[in-house]
């Protein structure tokens, strides 16, 4: 070591410094490998060591420079001399010491196998403030809310826009909470105390409707294979319905995320248990493997399980562990594959569910004959754990392996031991790992090793759970006001975006546990802030001092999703059939709410694409709003907007008054009354098309007229943003 | 507003103007590309300077997997052992390890044309007029032999479903040049032989937002949904009721604080009404010349309808539409370029329905001045084995190990060949060429460079390529 940092300080720095440091520690680290410091050289590039210290023989270094391996170094340019790669053979044969950095004041990077306690004090990632917070109601947490708001927006001098005017509130409360306007006579009875309206809304089913479709996008929730052939997977929606009911019922997220991720093991004879296990198996998988992809193909799908669990309910990108130790969050590679075996064994299955209660295996693979026949009176029902008969595809291979291995770079052909269930070092200290352990009863048919999981992620003092708890309530943030605390709502790591109002976070995660892990007491707390109920009116002094809007002293009117545009046209038409649960379907003439639309991969349908329905593959936090040219050819020219207009004209169409008429469709469409201009203007129109269309002696021109009037309603900006 | 009272200049700066509008959470803060346009299609221009000087791509995507043995890749080597056992080799290599035959030499004649003396094999006498305009890349390999795998990997870089394909990343780079046309068409075969395994995926944006997806051409009937205005709306009553839409919707604009995402909601219902024209006269050939529709062998049944989508292509190049892509054969087998059996029936088969029309395809675009801004590109999702899939007329597996594709236009140079497989052709071995190596090259022909080509998605700054350091084949530009 001492002579080779002579040799370091004489030969090598000005060697390194020409020739490799640019693109591996200055410019760029190319190929992952920095040697600013001795540290991060010995860690190697994305392929492993480089340097061997002691041992030039074994270090990759020496044999790319002298060009017996590839690629060549350095890149592109001539081969060193002999006298160089000599010197650095022998420097790095006395162990490769540095005097110093090579970049003055560099400091060695995080070692990404390990977790340090420095680690755990990313903000996410410390235990909750108030861990004793007790429940307030819903008024107190409203005020409680405003305060953390104005607290900060102080500085600036900013407070919030007046109260929206109770018409607007209304509205805005029934798009938010059931994705559907109130009719008049609904408007009429709630206008007089909005406040109270927000429990009713609460409590219609239409809620879950509407917060079951946010919650499938995390879930990234679809009812076929994906990959080459797409096959139906005709009994995955109990899942979505499950989603439905829990929100409904206010179930406690904890058990929600429990029933999730291991209803199987928690509650094996409950059909809601079963069916919220959609969660798990909702990823593509492909239905022809060949031998040599078995494996490779088994692993994708338990990394679709992981990734899924890791960025939906944690906001971690925990898959990024999977080919090398995640670069920015403390997630090693070993607690990836640790994690991931806790799906080793984990499959979709099919179940029947007879009339008694009984739960019997639904055999089914490609060959139909051999598959169970349809059991009379039983329900069908696509479920994701242990302990039935896997489906089978189109393999030349098994369901799944019976270990699950550590693997290099992510590579099955790369085995490294075998990897036994553990957790993220950041939630789990040595030692921790029995306070989680569940061990099923004799005779089970499932490993617990899901449930395991579920008590580590919903453990709020030992394990995950204070992070579970801060990702959903900034979900529900998010939904109510179009943007997250965390504006990454995914992403609660190094590369996401900090928290606008750390401590507004923090004190919503502690009510919800304090309440039980029950949501809709938070939902309630929103919606009574003045934050919420504030008018979306423009104040360019404001929208100056914060045009991100992250102190929220004033609302943009938010676009309204893609299912929510068309349930809201199918409503005011009169055309809403309200029908609840069961198979969906992909006609797009369907009267039902857009959440029972059957979603297949390879034929999403159209119309919610076109208004920015993510696609299925992976969870997804939030939505783009995009505004391109194929959603206005849906208003103006697809059959079924056109049959909404038309119907919502012949709603209004009982009077024989025109300006009546645009009064009442006015009231229909959009909770108020026109302004004169707009009646006028609406008459103008409505007389002019009638015109036109009485001179090609149309029998129905009045009719058609009044449609064409209707669907340019149905197009206003108004009735797709939320004001 | 009867005369659309922007030019299309103003109504690309105003952004928001042009129908912009990906959320400001979705373009300011996701898009690390730097564009500051609220329009997720307006043009951005190109900065890299090593790469071509494409401004639209047409990739011919010879689905099923051609066998580059039988088509451009000539291995005398591979008739001398005709017949031989091939030592050593691995069954499960491709799809069908009991049907492992022994070394099969190309049933087809090869001969050499042009001035680079190229040898071709005589599927395509029309296109290899035009090798001194073609640029081969011999030494291709990929990581999987199954086709939806491999279909995947070469349009998006990855085996496994859900991300962007390369003509997502390339429009997402460089905007759109047209304003009354999708910036990103896909056509499949409309012989009702299929879609390419993993269908739509195979254009999708990904974690791209969905506006960067490829439009898809349905094959019969209407290629794009909604399009044609309900029977009772005549084009003036339409027109009648856009203008009182837009009116109603000023009205409302400037107390919103959200005013530019309002005015650009108004500009896409103009956009459309633009596009329902627009769009069917792009894609009629019914009214091309008629020496140019002999160009193409739209008069020949057997290659008529291949001949009017490579038409169809050149017809939005020159409107604009900024990456196309055209698959050649349905799914799998013989409905598409997977010659498990009877390669001479199968190869014969599809090269006979492509050759002119690619061939014209080429003439056409030179002869317009287009081929420079035009990269053509030509290949399949993986190669074929050098020995024989034993049948009664035998056939070729699938073989990830060596592939040729093939480029013209675009800046590319011609006659040029890049890399070598073994004398056999079996596997890839002088120069070795990766998809994403591939992809790196097709970006550099559009000038945007594959490194800075990103997108936040998952935490991290994604790209096309990948993070094994992928090279771009530079000489492939001369």
């Amino acid at each position: 070591m001492e002579r080779g940092l002579v040799t370091f300080q004489k030969d090598i720095v000005p060697l390194l410094k020409t020739h490799c440091l640019k693109c591996h520690g200055a410019d760029a680290t190319k190929g992952d490998l920095d040697i600013a410091t001795r540290e991060d050289l010995l860690r190697g590039s994305h392929n492993g060591p480089v340097v061997v210290a002691f041992d030039a023989a074994k270090s990759v270094l020496i044999e790319v420079i002298n060009h017996t391996k590839e690629p060549n170094m350095p890149k592109d340019k001539p081969k060193l001399s002999s006298e160089s790669i000599a010197k650095l053979t022998s420097w790095i044969n006395d162990g490769g010491p540095y005097a110093e950095p090579l970049i003055a004041g560099r400091k060695p990077k995080r070692d990404p196998t390990k977790v340090t306690d420095e680690d755990r004090q990313w903000w996410s990632f410390l235990p909750l403030k108030d861990k004793a917070a007790t429940p307030i109601t819903p008024a107190e947490g409203a005020k409680k809310i405003d305060e953390m708001l104005l607290a900060k927006a102080k500085s600036k001098g900013l407070t919030f826009n007046p109260k929206a005017d109770p018409a607007t509130l209304v509205r805005r409360m029934y798009l938010d909470l059931t994705g559907i306007p109130p009719t008049p006579e609904e408007l009429q009875s709630a206008i007089r105390n909005p406040q109270s309206e927000i429990d009713k809304l609460l409590a219609s089913s239409r809620f879950g409707e509407r917060w079951a479709r946010h919650w499938l996008d995390v879930a990234r929730f679809a009812e076929s294979t994906g990959f080459e052939q797409d096959y139906d997977r005709p009994f995955a929606f109990h899942f979505r319905d499950f989603v439905i009911k829990a929100l409904n019922s206010d179930m406690p997220f904890d058990q929600f995320v429990k029933w999730q991720l291991a209803g199987d093991e928690w509650e094996p004879s409950n059909p809601l248990a079963l069916a919220a296990t959609g969660f798990v198996g909702a990823g593509v998988f492909p239905s022809q493997i060949t031998a040599n992809e078995v494996e490779r193909t088994r692993y994708d799908a338990m990394d679709d399980m992981l990734s899924t669990t890791g960025a939906g309910l944690l906001g971690l990108s925990v898959g990024c562990a999977r080919c090398h130790d995640n670069k920015y969050d403390p997630i090693p590679a070993r607690d990836y594959y640790q994690m991931l075996s806790t799906f080793t064994t984990t499959t979709r299955m099919n179940v029947d569910i007879h009339p008694d209660g009984k739960i019997t295996p639904a055999i089914t693979t490609m060959a139909k004959d051999k598959s169970t026949k349809p059991i009379e009176g039983a329900t069908r029902m696509m479920i994701c754990g242990e302990g039935y008969d896997p489906i089978v595809m189109h393999t030349q291979g098994g369901p799944f392996f019976d270990q699950t291995f550590f693997l290099k770079r992510g590579n099955p052909d790369l085995k490294d031991g075998e990897a036994k269930q553990g957790f993220l070092q950041i939630f789990a200290r040595p030692g921790d790992e029995k306070r989680w352990q569940w061990s099923p009863p004799e005779g089970a048919k499932y490993s617990g090793r899901r449930r395991t999981l579920s008590n580590w992620i919903t453990d709020v003092d030992h394990g995950a759970g204070a992070l579970l708890a801060r990702v959903i309530v900034n979900r529900l943030w998010q939904h109510h006001f179009g943007t997250g605390i965390v504006s990454t709502p995914n992403d609660f790591g190094r590369t996401g975006n900090a928290p606008t109002q750390p401590e507004l976070l923090d004190w919503l995660a502690s009510q919800l546990i304090a309440n039980g892990w029950k949501m809709k007491p938070i939902h309630q707390m929103i919606l009574l802030s003045q934050a919420w109920q504030q008018s979306t009116k423009r104040d360019a002094a404001k929208e100056a001092a914060d045009p991100g809007n992250e102190l929220f002293m004033y609302r943009k009117p938010q676009r309204l999703e893609g299912e929510a545009i068309r349930d809201s046209m199918l409503a005011v038409s009169g055309m809403l059939d309200s029908t609840m649960f069961g198979p969906g379907t992909r006609d797009e003439n369907s009267k039902r709410r857009s959440i029972y639309f059957n979603i297949k991969r390879s034929q999403l349908i159209g119309s919610m694409v076109a208004f920015d329905a993510p696609e299925p593959l992976v969870s997804q936090g939030a939505r783009p709003t995009t505004t391109v040219a194929p959603q206005a050819l849906i208003l103006m020219n697809s059959a079924q907007a056109r049959g909404w207009a038309e119907s919502l004209a012949k709603r209004v169409s009982d009077v024989s008054d025109v300006g009546q008429r645009i009064k009442d469709a006015y009231r229909i469409c959009f909770s108020r009354a026109p302004r004169a201009d707009e009646i006028a203007s609406g008459k103008a129109f409505v007389e002019s098309q009638r015109t036109s269309y009485a001179a090609e002696k149309k029998p129905n021109a009045e009719a058609l007229a009044m449609a064409d009037y209707c669907q340019v309603l149905l197009g206003l900006n108004e009735f797709v943003y939320v004001n | 507003m009867n005369n659309h009272p922007f030019s299309r200049r103003d109504l690309l700066q105003r952004a928001g103007g042009g129908f912009g509008a990906l959320a400001l959470s979705a373009l300011m803060e996701r898009d690390s590309h730097g564009t500051s346009s609220l329009n997720p299609f307006a043009p951005k221009t190109p900065t890299l300077t090593v790469g071509g000087k494409a401004k639209s791509v047409i990739w011919i995507f010879t689905n099923g997997g051609p066998s580059q043995v039988d088509t451009w890749d000539y291995k005398p080597e591979l008739a001398k052992r005709d017949g031989k056992a091939l030592d050593g080799f691995d069954p499960k290599t491709g799809f069908f390890p009991g049907s492992v035959g022994g070394l099969m030499k190309s049933p087809f004649k090869f001969a050499q044309h042009g001035q680079s003396g190229t040898w071709c094999s005589e599927l395509f006498p029309q296109t290899s007029r035009h090798v001194d305009k073609m640029c081969f890349i011999h030494s291709c390999w990929t990581g999987s032999n199954n086709h939806s795998p491999a279909l995947f990997m070469m349009n998006t870089g990855a085996t496994r479903m859900g991300y962007p394909c390369v003509g997502s990343w390339v429009t997402y780079g460089l905007g759109c040049e047209s304003d009354s046309l999708p910036s990103f068409v896909v056509m499949s075969d409309p012989k009702n032989r299929g879609l390419p395994k993993g269908s739509a995926s195979n254009w999708g944006a990904g974690f791209l937002p969905s506006v960067y997806q490829g439009t898809w051409l349905k094959p019969s009937g209407k290629p794009i949904d909604n399009l044609d205005a309900p029977s009772s709306l005549t084009p003036q009553r339409q027109r009648a009721q856009l203008d009182l839409l837009a009116k109603l919707n000023r009205s409302a604009l400037a107390q919103s604080p959200i005013e530019s995402e309002l005015n650009a909601r108004i500009e896409s219902f103009e956009l459309a009404y633009r596009m329902q024209t627009a769009a069917p006269e792009a894609f009629d050939v019914a009214n091309e010349p008629e020496h140019i529709k002999k160009l193409y062998g739209l008069d020949k049944p057997h290659c008529a309808h291949f001949s009017a989508q490579c038409l169809m292509a050149r017809r939005m190049v020159e409107r604009g539409v900024r990456f196309i892509q055209l698959y050649s054969g349905g799914m799998e087998n013989q409905q598409s370029w997977d010659g498990h059996n009877d390669i001479i029936g199968n190869h014969s088969g599809f090269a006979a329905e492509s050759d002119q029309p690619v061939a014209a395809l080429i003439t056409d675009l030179e002869q317009r001045g287009l081929l420079d801004d035009t990269l053509i590109v030509w290949g399949g999702e993986f190669g074929r084995l050098p020995i024989s899939q034993k049948a009664a007329k035998p056939g070729r597996d699938h073989n990830p190990h060596a592939f040729t594709v093939w480029m013209a236009g675009g800046g590319v140079r011609g006659g040029y060949h890049h890399g070598e497989t073994d004398e056999i052709g079996f596997k890839s071995v002088v120069d070795r060429v990766s998809v994403h190596d591939l992809h790196a090259t097709i970006l550099a022909a559009v000038g945007l460079n594959h490194e800075k080509l990103t997108f936040k998605f998952q935490g991290l700054d994604q790209r096309l390529t990948g993070v094994e350091n992928p090279q771009i084949v530079k000489q492939v530009f001369g």
